[in-house]
């Protein structure tokens, strides 16, 4: 039973500082919001005669609050992420009031919004978020979720 | 009592008197154990759950639209967009050709004049399309949809004959059009044709496409009818699935 009773402890244990220190940490931003809450994209122009385009955007602003207490004044970098929903990708791009970094992200991808020492229990900023894609959707409506995590150095 | 407690905060190696005298405590250790790793392994689960939240928006593609002119119309939108709201424009234009007696019936076509005064693009962008429009009527369509293949169909539909207060007729198939549209690489997008006194497809869209031309209609002048004016209405239709 000694075997068994460490290997149990060596695996809470393996479970615990995994948890707490892999990379790249999910962070809680359940109090961030969309202004407004839905949108329908917009068709941008078409080209004269047969051929074909078919992009569409809309525009939607973000209030955003990560919660980072578990992380104050640690040193890592927050990545914005948008996982892929489907085969058809939209494309994010965002402007910020200076706390986050501006950038642009596909879905599939992430890209950097803070890199340094995490200031405080939380951050905040609001994005201005311009979504772009083709008219190639599977159905009419999606869902996007967006989501932040952290590389903690 | 004081044994209890200790076993319940420091878990100790079954002795050999567990083993072979009291299975009963043998097996409480154990599910002990199991207990505890699976309260431990519930609460990192809650921990990956709770920290799982993040923004998320729904998203609708763009409206289905479709829009037809023919004649004098209204934008829709910023340029070639077609966003604007849905709405119609009652005018019906006017095409007319007056035979001289002289000429009548002898075969030789006639043009014909239109009071539309459309003459710039209703693609918004400014473009001069049909330059001389009081003897062109301008025809445009646009399809715009998310995914799938089907197209839209551009078809126009015409009664048997034209009619005068008398009650003669001349058959519409006397009536025809040719097509132009300077500066386009597709002056015939829309085909020239005759009237078939039924309906008939024009052309078909696919879809997230706008297409334009103007159309100049002739009278046959095949026929020698009796003395009078002689109407008759097209209506133009642009349909998709």
């Amino acid at each position: 039973m000694t075997v068994w009773r460490h290997l149990f402890w060596a695996a809470l244990a393996w479970l615990a500082a995994g948890h707490a220190l892999a990379n790249p940490q999910r962070l809680d931003d359940s109090l961030s919001y969309t202004v407004p809450p839905s949108v329908q994209m917009q068709w941008l122009p078409v080209p004269r005669g047969r051929s074909s385009a078919s992009d569409m955007e809309a525009w939607v602003r973000v209030n955003i609050r990560i919660e980072t207490r578990d992380w104050v004044g640690r040193s890592g970098r927050i990545y914005m992420v948008l996982p892929q929903d489907e085969v058809s990708s939209i494309e994010a791009v965002w402007t910020t009031q200076g706390r986050l970094r501006e950038g642009r992200l596909v879905s599939g991808e992430r890209t950097l919004v803070f890199a340094g020492a995490i200031p405080g229990t939380t951050l905040e900023d609001q994005m201005l978020v311009r979504l772009r894609s083709n008219a190639d959707w599977i159905s009419n409506s999606r869902r996007l979720n967006f989501h932040f995590e952290l590389d903690v150095d | 009592m004081r044994q209890a407690a200790t076993e319940a905060s420091m878990p100790r190696e079954p002795r050999d008197s567990d083993r072979h005298n009291n299975g009963m405590k043998r097996t409480a250790y154990r599910t002990t154990a199991r207990r505890a790793a699976s309260v431990c392994l519930v609460v990192l689960g809650l921990v990956e759950v709770a920290t799982a939240y993040a923004w998320s928006l729904n998203v609708t593609a763009g409206a289905r639209r479709l829009f037809l002119h023919v004649g004098n119309g209204t934008v829709s939108g910023a340029s070639g967009t077609l966003n604007a709201m849905p709405t119609t424009n009652p005018t019906v234009n006017r095409v007319e050709v007056s035979v001289p007696v002289a000429q009548l019936g002898n075969g030789s076509g006639l043009a014909m004049t239109s009071n539309s005064t459309q003459s710039i693009s209703l693609y918004g962008d400014g473009h001069n399309t049909c330059p001389t429009p009081a003897s062109q009527v301008m025809v445009g369509a646009g399809f715009r949809r998310n995914s799938g293949s089907a197209s839209a169909t551009l078809s126009v539909a015409s009664p048997a004959t034209l009619i005068n207060g008398s009650g003669d007729t001349i058959a519409f198939t006397q009536i025809s059009w040719t097509v132009s549209a300077p500066g386009s690489g597709e002056p015939n997008v829309i085909p020239a044709g005759a009237f078939n006194g039924g309906t008939q497809t024009l052309t078909t869209l696919p879809g997230n496409t706008y297409i334009e031309n103007c159309h100049t209609f002739s009278y046959a002048n095949s026929v020698l009818p009796a003395s009078g004016t002689y109407n008759g209405t097209v209506t133009y239709t642009l349909t998709a699935p």
